[in-house]
């Protein structure tokens, strides 16, 4: 009897938890409240909200490199320089934190000395770390202490090594810090001259226009000291301070007002912003009625940002549809729901007033070849052979939905050097990679003895995803016949094999554009760039395609310029020194009530631009997440019916 | 600073990358799996025609006879074995090795993509091109047909199990006897042993292993076998322990036979059906183990197919739409059919033994 007892009071308790489940309380709505109900003049306060794949792993200007860290500090931290949000064809810069584009006057002998004027009257943001907690004025010793700050060995900053090649003393500075262990900041950088309150001069020992992409990065963006004396990591007056890499004090229009791990990020508008307004130009004529009226208004454009950290791809489609996302990159989940046959939206989300973009980040993907290996090295055959087997566009069928590029060469679309009409000698074709690997030296897969050829292949493991990568990757090589035996690295250890050059075929490299110039593709086989000094990981050594680099690098854009450029192309389509695979291009959507203004993959998100109708969300959000009642019931009349059969046979016995 | 020079490092890695390539290698010549077959099928009629030999095993097989239950599963355990064998069976051929059950059912082409069980066309809203045939149970992501993987994933449940019962049943059982019989240090120094390792969480332990020694069925199965004789040594020697207390082994001792003679001939028949019914009822853990392992993404390694990859691979298939279902279910069920059957046959087995059992 006492069971029964229990039961009942059991049930009971059921029913008083799931009573307030079952009213109107409830919604689905993940979110915390907003900072604000209202702006300061009664407005609506207008949050967006977006979605980050995992925490950024630095946000100090001077070390942040990676995509999750340029998203989340682009919006806090401005640069000297950036791109124009719709002037991408060619790309085009303009001044943010500078007065205009800096003067260049040339010297003998290739020097060069950029002028530059920072605006006046912009503050940093404010911060506990100014006193009185108001942001100061940004003046042109805070650049300078960004330099100093490029060249302390300490700081790691991944700008250094190309830098310090072209800016004068910068090198010099490093060196002394690494060897007396302390960064001097007394000292100042020979290639950085303050001359005023505003100017300052950035003298280069040679040629090299691309120093403005350079401004573009918050590598180069003026830093407060008081910021980073004072965001140490330790405690003062028993209150714990951040570190100054996850606290960054920038001049953006966004500051960040709360970062929880693993959880979120939310940015709230900086009330001092004037650094920039909407700008008046450069669209394409046909988008002049939606942009227009948005032209000269201050920026930005919406008070609030919440970036949601989602590990997994599922929940970020679920809360798109619900209407809690006001953007997302379509994946490969619901990729068969969104797109139609004809690449198109599909009905049901047209009907809501989504709408389509396709995006083509300036990257390429590719494999890397080992060119110091003595089996792939020295057999350019067996190479050509191992690129044409690879059936890249069934590989791009399978992982992402036919979406990217096929790769015919290392340069991107929209990189000046890419030729459209250009096809990879070496692509797919398994009849002639079956000719080309008998010419090698290896018909059918085996060697002179008949030994069959074996070959490794290394690829960064674990997620079921990259395993099936790797069957489709061995499978493709195999069909020639040779032997490839797979293995299964932690990134960490990739990436380390990859600056070893302890592999053959590495799977998983790739390129994204640090700047839209070709320079930044080609320097990846430059032989001076080998590691540890760079990225050529394939270790390709070429002394013409080397000559032709030197010539290319410092050029400015031109006939002339792409000549070489499709030269050295040439050079690499014939060495082989890596499989191509895909320029990467994203399907990604948009809700009726946030329409997408800028789409330039320089920039990281364009936060700044983006605007939001929060009433239209408001009313379909209601409409699309009516509630329905009867799962609930059914699971109420199955636990009902399951517990009387219980409580049946319990009393039988 | 004191800290370890640079080369070492490296020396360190070579020798763990030596170690864990000669383990997942140890497999490669042809003929080994062939002659692990073989030999298996050889010691498993053995242990058949032996035990029809002794009195208490002719009884455990009259009464397996008449247990409809224990046949059913008995046959279906043998099924998986003969898959298993298939599959393990390796000839060489023009282009590369193939396992037996590969060239029986190499009629069956492969897709692009997805298929749906039994469909005509690719599964794909945006493109869906017709199949060169029909499948059973559908294609997973490469085409591939879902039966004849589900079928070739036998090959590393049944490896598993069965390299994993090689290392741990010896370990656990002469340990475990060793124990029971010398009792003082020897006891103590077991005791010691097992508690320390039953100590750590076994899935941690796993883990742990399989990163140091690498991806593989071999490495896996020494992991497997590390952690897993535990539980065989507790049992032989609580059973060993019940068994010197019975009169015979008093006589043996009386008449001056030596340790050795005791070991073999009085004690170890005597805890030989509990390590028939461990054995059994351990393989379906270990099929589990397995799978979890390669859940986790540290089991079997690239092109070996395992229900624990399908498995892993499927929770994003869950999740597209049109929902990709076949791939779990085929390997779901494979698990579930071959652990139910193990642990149903286990039971008989144990049924069979019992001397209380009078029927």
């Amino acid at each position: 009897m006492s069971i029964l007892k229990k039961i009942r009071r059991s049930a009971l308790l059921a029913a008083v938890f799931l009573c307030p489940m079952l009213g109107g309380s409830c919604s689905n709505n993940p979110y915390p409240a907003p900072t604000q109900e209202t702006g300061a003049d009664g407005s609506p306060w207008k949050v967006r909200y977006g979605a980050l794949s995992e925490d950024p792993r630095s946000l100090d200007p001077q070390v942040c490199y990676d995509t999750v860290g340029k998203r989340v500090i682009e919006p806090v931290q401005e640069c000297l320089l950036e791109y124009h949000p719709f002037k991408t064809d060619p790309y085009e810069l303009q001044p943010c934190l500078l007065e205009a584009l800096p003067e260049r006057v040339a010297g003998e002998g290739g020097k060069t000395t950029f002028r530059c004027t920072l605006k006046s009257g912009i503050l940093f943001h404010d911060d506990p770390c100014f006193p009185g907690g108001k942001g100061r004025e940004v003046v042109a010793t805070d650049v300078q202490y960004a330099f100093q700050r490029i060249a302390d060995p300490k700081v790691e900053c991944p700008a250094l090594s190309t830098l310090q090649d072209y800016v004068a003393g910068l090198g010099e500075v490093f060196e002394a810090a690494r060897k007396s262990g302390e960064a001097d900041y007394s000292r100042a950088i020979s290639g950085l001259q303050v001359t005023g309150k505003y100017t300052f001069e950035i003298h280069l020992t040679q040629v090299y226009p691309q120093l403005l992409y350079w401004l573009a990065m918050p590598f180069t963006a003026p830093v407060a000291r008081e910021a980073v004396e004072y965001y140490d990591g330790k405690a003062h007056d028993g209150i714990a301070r951040d570190l100054f890499r996850f606290h960054p004090v920038g001049t953006g229009p966004f500051q960040i007002s709360e970062w929880k791990r693993n959880t979120r990020i939310r940015f709230v508008r900086n009330p001092h912003y004037r650094t920039t307004t909407f700008p008046k130009d450069g669209w394409n004529p046909a988008r002049a009625a939606e942009l227009e009226p948005l032209a000269g208004r201050s920026l930005p454009l919406v008070d609030e940002v919440c970036m949601t950290i989602f590990r997994e791809s599922i929940p970020i489609f679920l809360l798109f549809r619900q209407g809690y996302l006001d953007s997302m990159s379509v994946g490969k989940d619901a990729f068969s729901s969104l797109i139609t046959p004809g690449r198109d939206l599909s009905e049901k989300y047209k009907e809501r007033g989504v709408t389509l973009h396709r995006d083509t980040e300036p990257s390429t993907y590719y494999m890397s070849l080992n060119m110091e290996d003595p089996v792939l090295g020295p057999n350019r055959k067996l190479r050509q052979a191992l690129s044409a087997a690879f059936n890249t566009p069934t590989y791009l069928d399978i992982f992402y939905n036919g979406v990217p590029i096929v790769a015919q060469q290392l340069m991107p679309p929209g990189i000046a050097g890419h030729k459209k009409e250009f096809r990879n000698p070496y692509g797919y074709n398994l009849e002639k990679a079956k000719a080309l690997l008998a010419d090698a030296g290896y018909p059918n897969g085996r060697d002179a003895s008949g030994k069959v050829l074996e070959l490794t292949l290394d690829t960064s493991g674990g997620s079921a995803d990259e395993r099936l990568g790797a069957e489709f990757e061995q499978r493709q090589f195999e069909q020639l016949g040779l032997k490839i035996k797979v293995v299964e690295n932690p990134f960490a250890r990739l990436m380390e094999k990859l600056d070893q050059g302890s592999f053959q075929i590495a799977a998983g490299s790739g390129w994204g554009a640090d700047y839209p110039d070709p320079e930044n593709f080609l320097f990846l086989y430059y032989s001076k760039n080998i590691p540890p000094a760079g990225k050529n990981a394939s270790r390709y050594k070429s002394p013409e395609f080397d000559g032709l680099f030197d010539q290319m690098a410092t050029m400015e854009n031109g006939p002339q310029r792409e000549e070489i450029v499709s030269r050295m192309n040439a050079l690499l389509a014939e060495d082989v020194p890596h499989v191509l695979l895909m320029h990467r291009s994203l399907f990604s959507l948009s809700q009726p009530w946030a329409p997408r203004i800028q789409s330039n993959p320089m920039l990281e998100g364009g936060l700044k631009y983006a605007v939001l109708d929060p009433r239209q969300r408001g009313e379909l959000q209601k409409q699309w997440n009516s509630k329905s009642l009867w799962p609930i019931i059914l699971l109420l009349v199955v636990f009902a019916a399951a517990s009387a059969a219980g409580i049946r046979a319990y009393r039988r016995n | 600073m004191t800290t370890l020079p640079q080369d070492w490092f490296i020396k360190i890695d070579a020798l763990r990358s030596a170690v864990s390539d000669w383990l997942t290698r140890s497999f490669l010549p042809i003929w080994l799996p062939n002659l692990a077959v073989l030999l298996g099928t050889l010691l498993l009629a053995l242990l058949v025609w032996q035990g029809n030999r002794s009195e208490r095993w002719a009884t455990a097989w009259r009464r397996l006879r008449g247990d409809r239950l224990g046949q059913a599963a008995a046959v279906v355990a043998s099924l998986f074995l003969v898959v298993g064998s298939l599959e393990t069976v390796v000839f060489p051929t023009e282009t590369g090795s193939r396992t037996l059950l590969q060239m029986l059912l190499s009629g069956i082409p492969q897709e692009k993509g997805y298929a749906a069980p039994m469909a005509t066309h690719a599964l794909s809203v945006s493109d869906p091109k017709p199949l060169f045939t029909r499948h059973i149970l559908g294609t997973d992501a490469l085409g591939r047909d879902t039966l004849v993987q589900t079928l070739r994933a036998t090959r590393s449940a049944l490896w598993i199990g069965g390299l994993t019962s090689l290392v741990y049943i010896p370990l656990g059982v002469l340990l475990g006897i060793l124990a029971a019989y010398y009792r003082g240090w020897v006891d103590d120094l077991v005791q010691y042993l097992y508690s320390t390792i039953a100590a750590v969480p076994e899935i941690l332990m796993l883990v742990a292993i399989l990163m140091v020694l690498g991806k593989g069925l071999g490495t896996m199965s020494i992991a497997l076998g590390i952690t897993g004789w535990v539980g065989m040594a507790r049992l032989i020697r609580g059973e060993t322990l019940r068994q010197m207390e019975r009169p015979y082994v008093a006589a043996a001792k009386a008449m001056g036979q030596s340790h050795w003679k005791i070991l073999t001939r009085h004690l170890l028949p005597n805890v030989m059906h509990l390590i028939v019914i461990k054995f059994v009822l351990g393989f379906s853990g270990l099929v589990l183990a397995e799978a979890v392992l390669s859940y986790l993404g540290v089991g079997a390694p690239v092109g070996t197919p395992s229900w624990g990859t399908i498995i892993d691979a499927s929770r994003s298939e869950l999740s597209r739409e049109p929902v990709v279902w076949w791939n779990l279910a085929a390997a779901s069920f494979a698990l579930f059919l071959l652990v139910l059957s193990l642990n149903i046959l286990g039971d008989a087995l144990r049924r069979a033994f019992d001397p209380k059992s009078n029927t």
